[in-house]
């Protein structure tokens, strides 16, 4: 017998321990890969193409209060400044769901085929969008949750504007972070039941990224001290201006994580202290017949750490299949989108697991390293 | 049947260092249940604590949040004089029109910033919201630009304590009082006179118009009579009603703590096997005795899986204890319903504890069901000779 086949041998002779043990760390790891995507999620939203040329522009005093329409002129002469598209907050409740279950945004039409370009969708659908005022275009996610085709007419109710509305969808659209949103005409809203004269914010596209920090000041600029003073700012800045609302969101998941990483160590550490006490005479035999305590130290590390390995392997795993080949948007109706098991969350899950397996084996470890031979053969336990 | 109970309820104490870990491992699954739980009932609470039953909230009709709510001059005054509505001493009725605003504002900690609900509101608004005491400083002159702040919301903002000045829609505004909302959705707001607050946001319409009733049947008339108004396109509901039912934000934590409570809990039950696999190994000759003694299997049965229970039970004790300290803590997120910051407390209830320990109850059967099922099949002749 080999030292790696004993070791083997002695991880899986009580296999139901084994399994209890490896199910129990391949659970907990499962939960911390889960949170550690979720607060990825929230804290880093996707970063979509073109992100690195557009800039919003929003009421300084808040998000929710409008601009006035006069301003996109002005915009529209600042050198830099390649297209400008209206963005404004419809709040559409469809048919008779009780909350808003996805976004809706009226837009200038032609700002898909500029400060949006990103979304891919078929020229027909574009040109409808472009020539109907009562069309719209929707997400591809969207569009599946509730069968809308091309062709088809629907009516939401909003919830800032008195009254509903009807669109027909000119086209659906893919290839953005979140093929969620529905987009519609600023023109249309204006005519129904909006507040014509002003819009949401404004999304502009500039002509280079090293044109953007110069953009940015000189819109703020325009409007110092006018009846509507600005915010300008890249993209990224407004999705993490948006994650500083969530608030103690971020640190009630890390303490979570960190109550489940404990837990985790707690448990499998006493398992293994569990099964090294049940063959302290064992231990001992190998100790009369002449293996150091730095070798038995070596087999029990080397068993608490496989044993951790497996339970990593499979809890890491199991939620990395889950999420990449998972529907995730699907199973969580739309609430959660890419949920992407990234290499550094499974690194540190993987080092979670390691850091457990080298812990869990001190105690044991001291207990065999502390008893003398005659006292371990004499053990009856 | 007593002795197998009082022997396993005695496991329990005697082998303390085997199943210490099982218990703390299962007090901590608990905890974080209670905790991510008692998140949402805070937020639950904050909402349903709001209100005075003797109120009728009216907003537009279809709208969600009061910031995006909007009564027009002239319907205010078609149902400022209405009968139904009470009067004060001096014979005015008892109206308050209000005008509610989000401002962005620097947090403390200086990470970015946040949006806050700011009322504007009448001296009479003030009345109709008992609930709201002024705990230093004092109440906001009209026309000076002057706020009062929550004291909640002002632990969590940089520059919304007395004193403090802060500049947005192109005025300096100064903080020169700080209220208690009572744990109400207020504690959540800063509040300005109402007159200067659509002068500077530039708001033709209030928001919302609160009204006390001249009693509970004519409450239900001014809704009735909102309804069936065409020139009103408003809905008037009971204040209390209007704010309980503003809790949507709850609803992702509630999902977030029952995943959590799942996820762990399937550890936990794993750990909990293993505990009493163990235990019924190194018993197997005690076992065998109680059988010899004439025991029967399904008695050896229920005092294992009581004893998993008690073990659980322990965990869940110790686990809601570990909560507790967390009780009336002050946390805030955006609502998803206000598109606003919204205070509120971790709020552990009875109830909430109750539900937490029957949930480890629920882990330690589980856990012990299986051991327990080899514990009664033990052969009794080879159990005896086990060493």
């Amino acid at each position: 017998m080999t030292i790696p086949t004993f070791i083997l041998k002695n991880a899986l002779r009580n296999k139901r321990r084994a399994i209890l043990s490896i199910s129990s760390v391949a659970a907990s790891l499962f939960l911390l890969v889960t949170l550690q995507v979720a607060l990825r999620e929230l804290t880093l939203p996707p970063e979509s193409a073109g992100a690195e040329l557009r800039v919003a522009v929003r009421n300084r005093i808040s998000l929710t209060n409008p601009l006035p329409v006069r301003q996109r002129s002005l915009i529209e002469k600042i050198p830099g400044v390649a297209a400008i598209t209206p963005f404004t907050w419809f709040g559409g409740k469809y048919k008779n769901e009780g909350g808003m279950t996805f976004a809706q945004f009226a837009i200038d039409p032609k700002a898909l085929g500029t400060v949006f370009a990103e979304a891919k969708m078929d020229m027909t659908g574009y040109q409808t969008f472009v020539a109907k005022k009562d069309s719209c275009v929707i997400g591809k996610i969207t569009a599946d949750k509730y069968d809308l085709k091309v062709g088809d007419r629907f009516s939401l109710d909003s919830t800032v504007y008195p009254g509903s509305l009807t669109f027909e969808v000119a086209g659906i659209y893919s290839g953005t972070p979140d093929d969620r949103n529905m987009l519609f005409r600023q023109d249309y809203l204006d005519d129904s039941i909006g507040m014509p004269g002003y819009v949401g914010m404004w999304w502009l596209k500039v002509t280079s990224p090293e044109a953007m920090p110069g953009v940015i000041a000189t819109v703020e600029k325009s409007f110092a001290n006018s009846s509507a003073e600005v915010k300008a700012e890249s993209e990224r800045a407004f999705q993490l201006g948006f994650i500083s609302m969530l608030g103690n969101i971020r640190m009630l998941v890390a303490s979570i994580s960190t109550v489940v990483v404990f837990t985790l160590v707690l448990v499998a550490a006493s398992t293994m202290s569990m099964s090294i006490r049940e063959r302290f005479r064992e231990l001992a035999v190998l100790k009369a017949l002449g293996f150091r305590r730095r070798e038995l130290f070596a087999f029990i590390l080397a068993e608490s750490f496989g044993l951790s390995a497996a339970g990593a392997v499979l809890g890491i795993g199991t939620a990395y299949v889950l999420y990449t080949y998972g529907n995730i948007s699907q199973m969580t109706h739309g609430i959660l989108i890419s949920f992407e098991v990234t290499p550094r969350i499974i690194g540190f899950a993987a080092l979670v697991a390691a850091l457990l397996g080298i812990v869990s084996a001190i105690a044991p470890s001291l207990a065999v390293t502390r008893m003398s031979v005659v006292q371990g053969l004499k053990t009856l336990d | 049947m007593a002795l197998p109970i009082t022997y396993n309820l005695r496991n329990v104490i005697i082998r303390w260092r085997s199943t210490l870990a099982t218990i703390i491992g299962i007090a901590l699954v608990v905890a974080v249940f209670v905790l991510v739980q008692a998140l949402a009932v805070g937020l639950e609470k904050s909402a349903s604590n709001t209100g005075d039953p003797r109120n009728v909230m009216i907003v537009r009709k279809g709208s969600t949040a009061e910031s995006s709510s909007m009564v027009s001059l002239e319907q205010f005054q078609t149902l400022h004089y209405w009968p139904e509505i009470a009067r004060d001493a001096a014979g005015k009725p008892i109206v308050s029109a209000d005008v509610l605003t989000l401002i962005s504002q620097p947090r403390i900690d200086g990470k970015g910033e946040a949006n806050v609900s700011v009322r504007g509101l009448t001296a009479m608004g003030m009345e109709l919201r008992p609930q709201v005491t002024l705990v230093s400083g004092r109440w906001f002159a009209p026309g000076k630009r002057e706020v009062a702040v929550s004291s909640r919301l002002a632990r969590r903002f940089a520059s919304f304590h007395i004193g403090d000045q802060f500049r947005t829609a192109g005025n300096t505004f100064t903080v020169v009082g700080e209220f208690d909302g009572g744990n109400t959705a207020f504690d959540s707001e800063v509040w300005m006179d109402a007159d200067e607050a659509r002068a500077i946001f530039d708001r033709q319409s209030y928001s919302s118009v609160l009204v006390r009733a001249v009693s509970p049947a004519a409450a239900l008339a001014i809704s009735a009579k909102i309804d069936t108004d065409k020139r009103l396109p408003l809905r008037a509901d009971s204040e209390v009603k209007y704010y309980s039912e503003q809790t949507s934000t709850a609803l992702p934590i509630k999902i977030l703590g029952n995943f959590l409570a799942t996820a762990m809990s399937i550890g936990a039950v794993f750990a909990a096997m293993n505990t009493m696999y163990a235990s019924v190994g190194a018993r197997t000759r005690e076992i065998g005795t109680l059988r010899v003694l004439g025991f029967r299997r399904r008695t050896i049965l229920a005092g294992f899986i009581l004893e998993g229970a008690l073990l659980a039970a322990i965990g869940g004790v110790l686990g809601c204890l570990l909560s507790l300290p967390l009780h009336g803590y002050s946390t805030g997120t955006m609502s998803f319903n206000t598109f606003s910051e919204t205070v509120f407390q971790f709020r552990i209830t009875p109830w909430l504890a109750c539900k937490g320990i029957l949930f480890a109850i629920t882990v330690g059967i589980l856990g012990s069901l299986l051991p327990a099922i080899r514990a009664a099949r033990l052969p009794v002749i080879a159990s005896l000779k086990s060493v």
